[in-house]
């Protein structure tokens, strides 16, 4: 069996592997090159070396600030995302894994945002913050903070109940026997949520918060349908400002694709970081 | 375990096989005309005009249509492929520069022999780089009736709607509907709410302002400064922004929406226009049929409807409405050359069958600038016809001086932030003079280096 299976390997990984390779590892390579040239259409490029990676921060001569801010916008964005969905989520899921009625409904309830689609999602909630801001001579783009807001209003309410499920899972997991022997030794709710629960569902809370985390750092859909990066791209995402870059401004897609590098270079660290933190706390 | 064997290799050259793309088609000796388009709402009448001319001709055409708002990405990653688009859509000499590489030189083509006016081409490095696919005029389009209503009102500033010739009479006018509202509708019987509909400065909307406004004070620079009206130069001192502000600062304050929320998006300025709120309403010809569909439900009828210049205070003797057009024809010059040959029959074939003019005029509803456009093929649009009348009567159309707009969705968003800043207290003027003039400056600079 051993040697069959090494026999045929390359038989039944070659068609994935040539897949992936056409999928992912050309484009996403020629993207790399790319971003060191002025292009129009990916087959009609010019080499420009570095100028691309310099105009991200200079532009006539000038810094620009438009990306720093973006890309300071987002890791905040990205944080307070995180922690508040997480939080929520775990909060709902421990209280509808304590039996209470109508635990199904709920949970069918607070998942069903997720099914909507981020674009209807936020010209609905669009309505919404408008109608109430209204009263107030107010926007949602009044400032980058009301746009900043609505967004993390949008995004919770749309993930919260994803997060929900797995926390969820991960809860009925946690074996009965042991939350019951730490009862029986005279551990508190609070010292059974701490000591019990919460390490038992370290690979959950990992799982979590690597979605979130890179959620939050690709978002596009909400921010383009909610805010459109107004006031003046103060509310900009680094996904939007990519788009925007590249289809925005004449001759500049080597420039949007410089900055998609960078982008990816900065996602591909922080999930890396993320990663090896809460596996390293997983028993 | 042989039959096994045997299954599992099959099974995985299934799986490899499905990864070989299909068999390209034979090379053809005649050329094929792959036009991509830009207006969603014209693709029935496109896809049933190929296939008429695919069958009068035997000429291969297909017709592929960018969803709304996916112009360029669609256009982007199309001409990368090797069946490349013959025949694309730009919108200004900004565009040519992006594809300076695939525009084709128009001027010995059969079409724009046929193109009556020839301003209405697009001119790059010194070739016919497009020619217009429609022409379209914007100004201010009221409700005839209303105003008419309104002229033989006691106490009106003026007595007839001729009187209304400059930008003066026009702000008294608006003011006092605005401020005779309650009056107006009891002796009209109208359900006004404002003279000016919204100014709404959401992306859906804002293009009016820091597009189709702002060309008036670009046009009569370029004008005093002897440039192309088209093209544009490469800074501008913003001469004529007072009359910019004086007439943004009356469409805003002679309507009912709340200047702190006008980037809402919770406006509707056609609804409002259409439902008989509001008597002006600054927009384009292209509105006839959103007005006049009946699914849309509007209380204003094609009786009602009529179009009056901007007046701008600069030149309101002369100055007729805004014509011109954002979509040009432009052929990939990297196509093949029989492509070529093929391309350009079919385009004067466009203009001249009457299969072709038939489809443009009465099933797109476009206004085209070729010479075979008479009588059966004369456009139906109402206030299409108001353009004809402003200039059968000697006035100046105003050119479409936006199109030489550097980066122009920067541009405008700067422009546009200015403008709500103005208009919700955390800004001035000044920022929107500067968003105009130094943004125009700082745009050009960037699109137009090496």
């Amino acid at each position: 069996m051993e040697k069959s299976i090494r026999k045929y390997f390359p038989v039944f990984v070659l068609p994935t592997l040539i897949a992936f390779t056409i999928g992912f590892i050309v484009p996403f390579l020629y993207g790399i090159f790319l971003s060191f040239c002025k292009f129009t259409t990916v087959t009609d490029w010019k080499w420009t070396g570095i100028q691309n990676y310099t105009r991200i921060f200079f532009v006539n001569g000038k810094l620009d600030t438009t990306f720093l801010h973006s890309l300071w916008y987002t890791a905040l964005f990205t944080i307070v995302s995180m922690i508040v969905i997480n939080v929520l989520a775990f909060a709902i899921a421990m209280l509808l894994t304590k039996g209470i009625r109508g635990t199904n409904l709920f949970r069918t309830v607070f998942f069903m945002p997720n099914l909507i689609g981020g674009i209807v999602l936020s010209y609905i909630w669009l309505m919404i913050f408008n109608a109430v801001l209204q009263n107030f001579s107010k926007t949602i783009v009044s400032t980058q903070w009301y746009a900043f807001w609505g967004m993390i209003i949008v995004v919770c309410w749309q993930q919260i109940g994803y997060m929900m499920i797995i926390y969820i899972a991960g809860i009925n997991n946690i074996s009965g026997d042991i939350l019951e022997a730490a009862q029986i030794d005279g551990a508190n709710s609070w010292q059974r949520l701490k000591y019990v629960v919460l390490p038992s569902l370290m690979p959950t809370i990992g799982t979590c918060t690597f979605l979130t985390l890179t959620n939050g750092f690709k978002l596009f859909d909400q921010n383009l349908a909610l805010t459109g990066g107004n006031p003046g791209k103060m509310s900009q995402l680094l996904a939007l400002n990519i788009y925007d870059t590249m289809y925005g401004t004449t001759g500049w897609q080597g420039v949007g694709q410089a900055k998609a590098v960078i982008f990816f270079i900065l996602v591909a660290v922080l999930a890396l970081i993320q990663n090896k933190l809460t596996s390293s706390k997983e028993a | 375990m042989k039959m096994r064997k045997v299954t599992a290799m099959g099974l995985a050259a299934v799986m490899a096989a499905s990864m070989v793309p299909a068999v390209p088609a034979m090379a053809e000796s005649t050329g094929k005309v792959y036009y991509l388009n830009m207006k969603p709402e014209t693709d029935a009448a496109w896809q049933e005009l190929a296939a008429a001319y695919t069958e009068e001709t035997g000429v291969e055409m297909v017709v592929l249509t960018a969803a709304d708002g996916q112009y360029d990405t669609t256009l982007q990653s199309e001409m990368a492929k090797n069946e490349a688009p013959t025949i694309f859509n730009l919108g200004s000499t900004a565009d040519c520069q992006t594809w300076e590489n695939y525009i084709y030189d128009l001027s010995d083509s059969a079409i724009y022999s046929h193109l009556t006016d020839k301003s209405l081409s697009l001119n790059y490095d010194g070739k016919v780089a497009g020619v217009a696919s429609y022409y379209e005029c914007y100004g201010l389009i009221y409700n005839k009736t209303i105003l008419e209503g309104y002229c033989g009102m006691d106490g009106a500033v003026v007595s007839s709607i001729d009187e209304i010739n400059n930008f003066e009479t026009l702000n008294a006018v608006c003011t006092d509907i605005n401020n005779r509202i309650d009056e107006i509708n009891d002796e009209l019987g109208t359900f006004l709410t404002e003279a000016f509909s919204s100014s709404g400065l959401d992306s859906g909307s804002s293009w009016r302002f820091s597009g189709h406004l702002a060309n008036l004070p670009l046009y009569y620079e370029f004008k005093d400064d002897g440039c192309d009206l088209i093209e544009g130069e490469a800074t501008i001192d913003g001469t004529y922004l007072d009359q910019f502000k004086a007439v943004w600062d009356m469409y805003v304050d002679t309507s009912a929406a709340d200047p702190a929320t006008l980037a809402s998006g919770a406006l509707n300025a056609e609804a409002e226009f259409g439902m008989g709120e509001a008597v002006f309403f600054q927009n384009g010809d292209w509105e006839y049929s959103a007005l006049t569909n009946e699914e849309n439900g509007y209380d204003v009828t094609a009786d009602d409807l009529a179009m009056m210049p901007i007046y701008f205070g600069v030149d309101d003797e002369n100055q007729g409405l805004c014509c011109g057009t954002e979509g040009y024809y432009v052929v990939n010059s990297q196509a093949s050359e029989e492509d070529i040959a093929a391309t350009l029959d079919f385009l004067e074939w466009l203009v001249t069958s009457d299969a072709g003019r038939d489809a443009l005029v009465n099933k797109m509803g476009l206004t085209c600038p070729y010479d075979g456009f008479v009588d059966d093929y004369a456009p139906t649009n109402a206030l299409a016809e108001c353009a004809n009348e402003y200039a059968a009567a000697g006035k100046t159309s105003v050119a479409w001086s936006f199109n030489a707009t550097p980066n122009v969705d920067d541009w405008r968003a700067d422009v546009v932030s200015a403008l709500v800043a103005y208009e919700d207290g955390s800004g001035d003027w000044d920022g929107v003079v500067s968003a105009f003039v130094d943004g125009w400056a700082d745009q050009w600079a960037l699109a137009h280096e090496g």
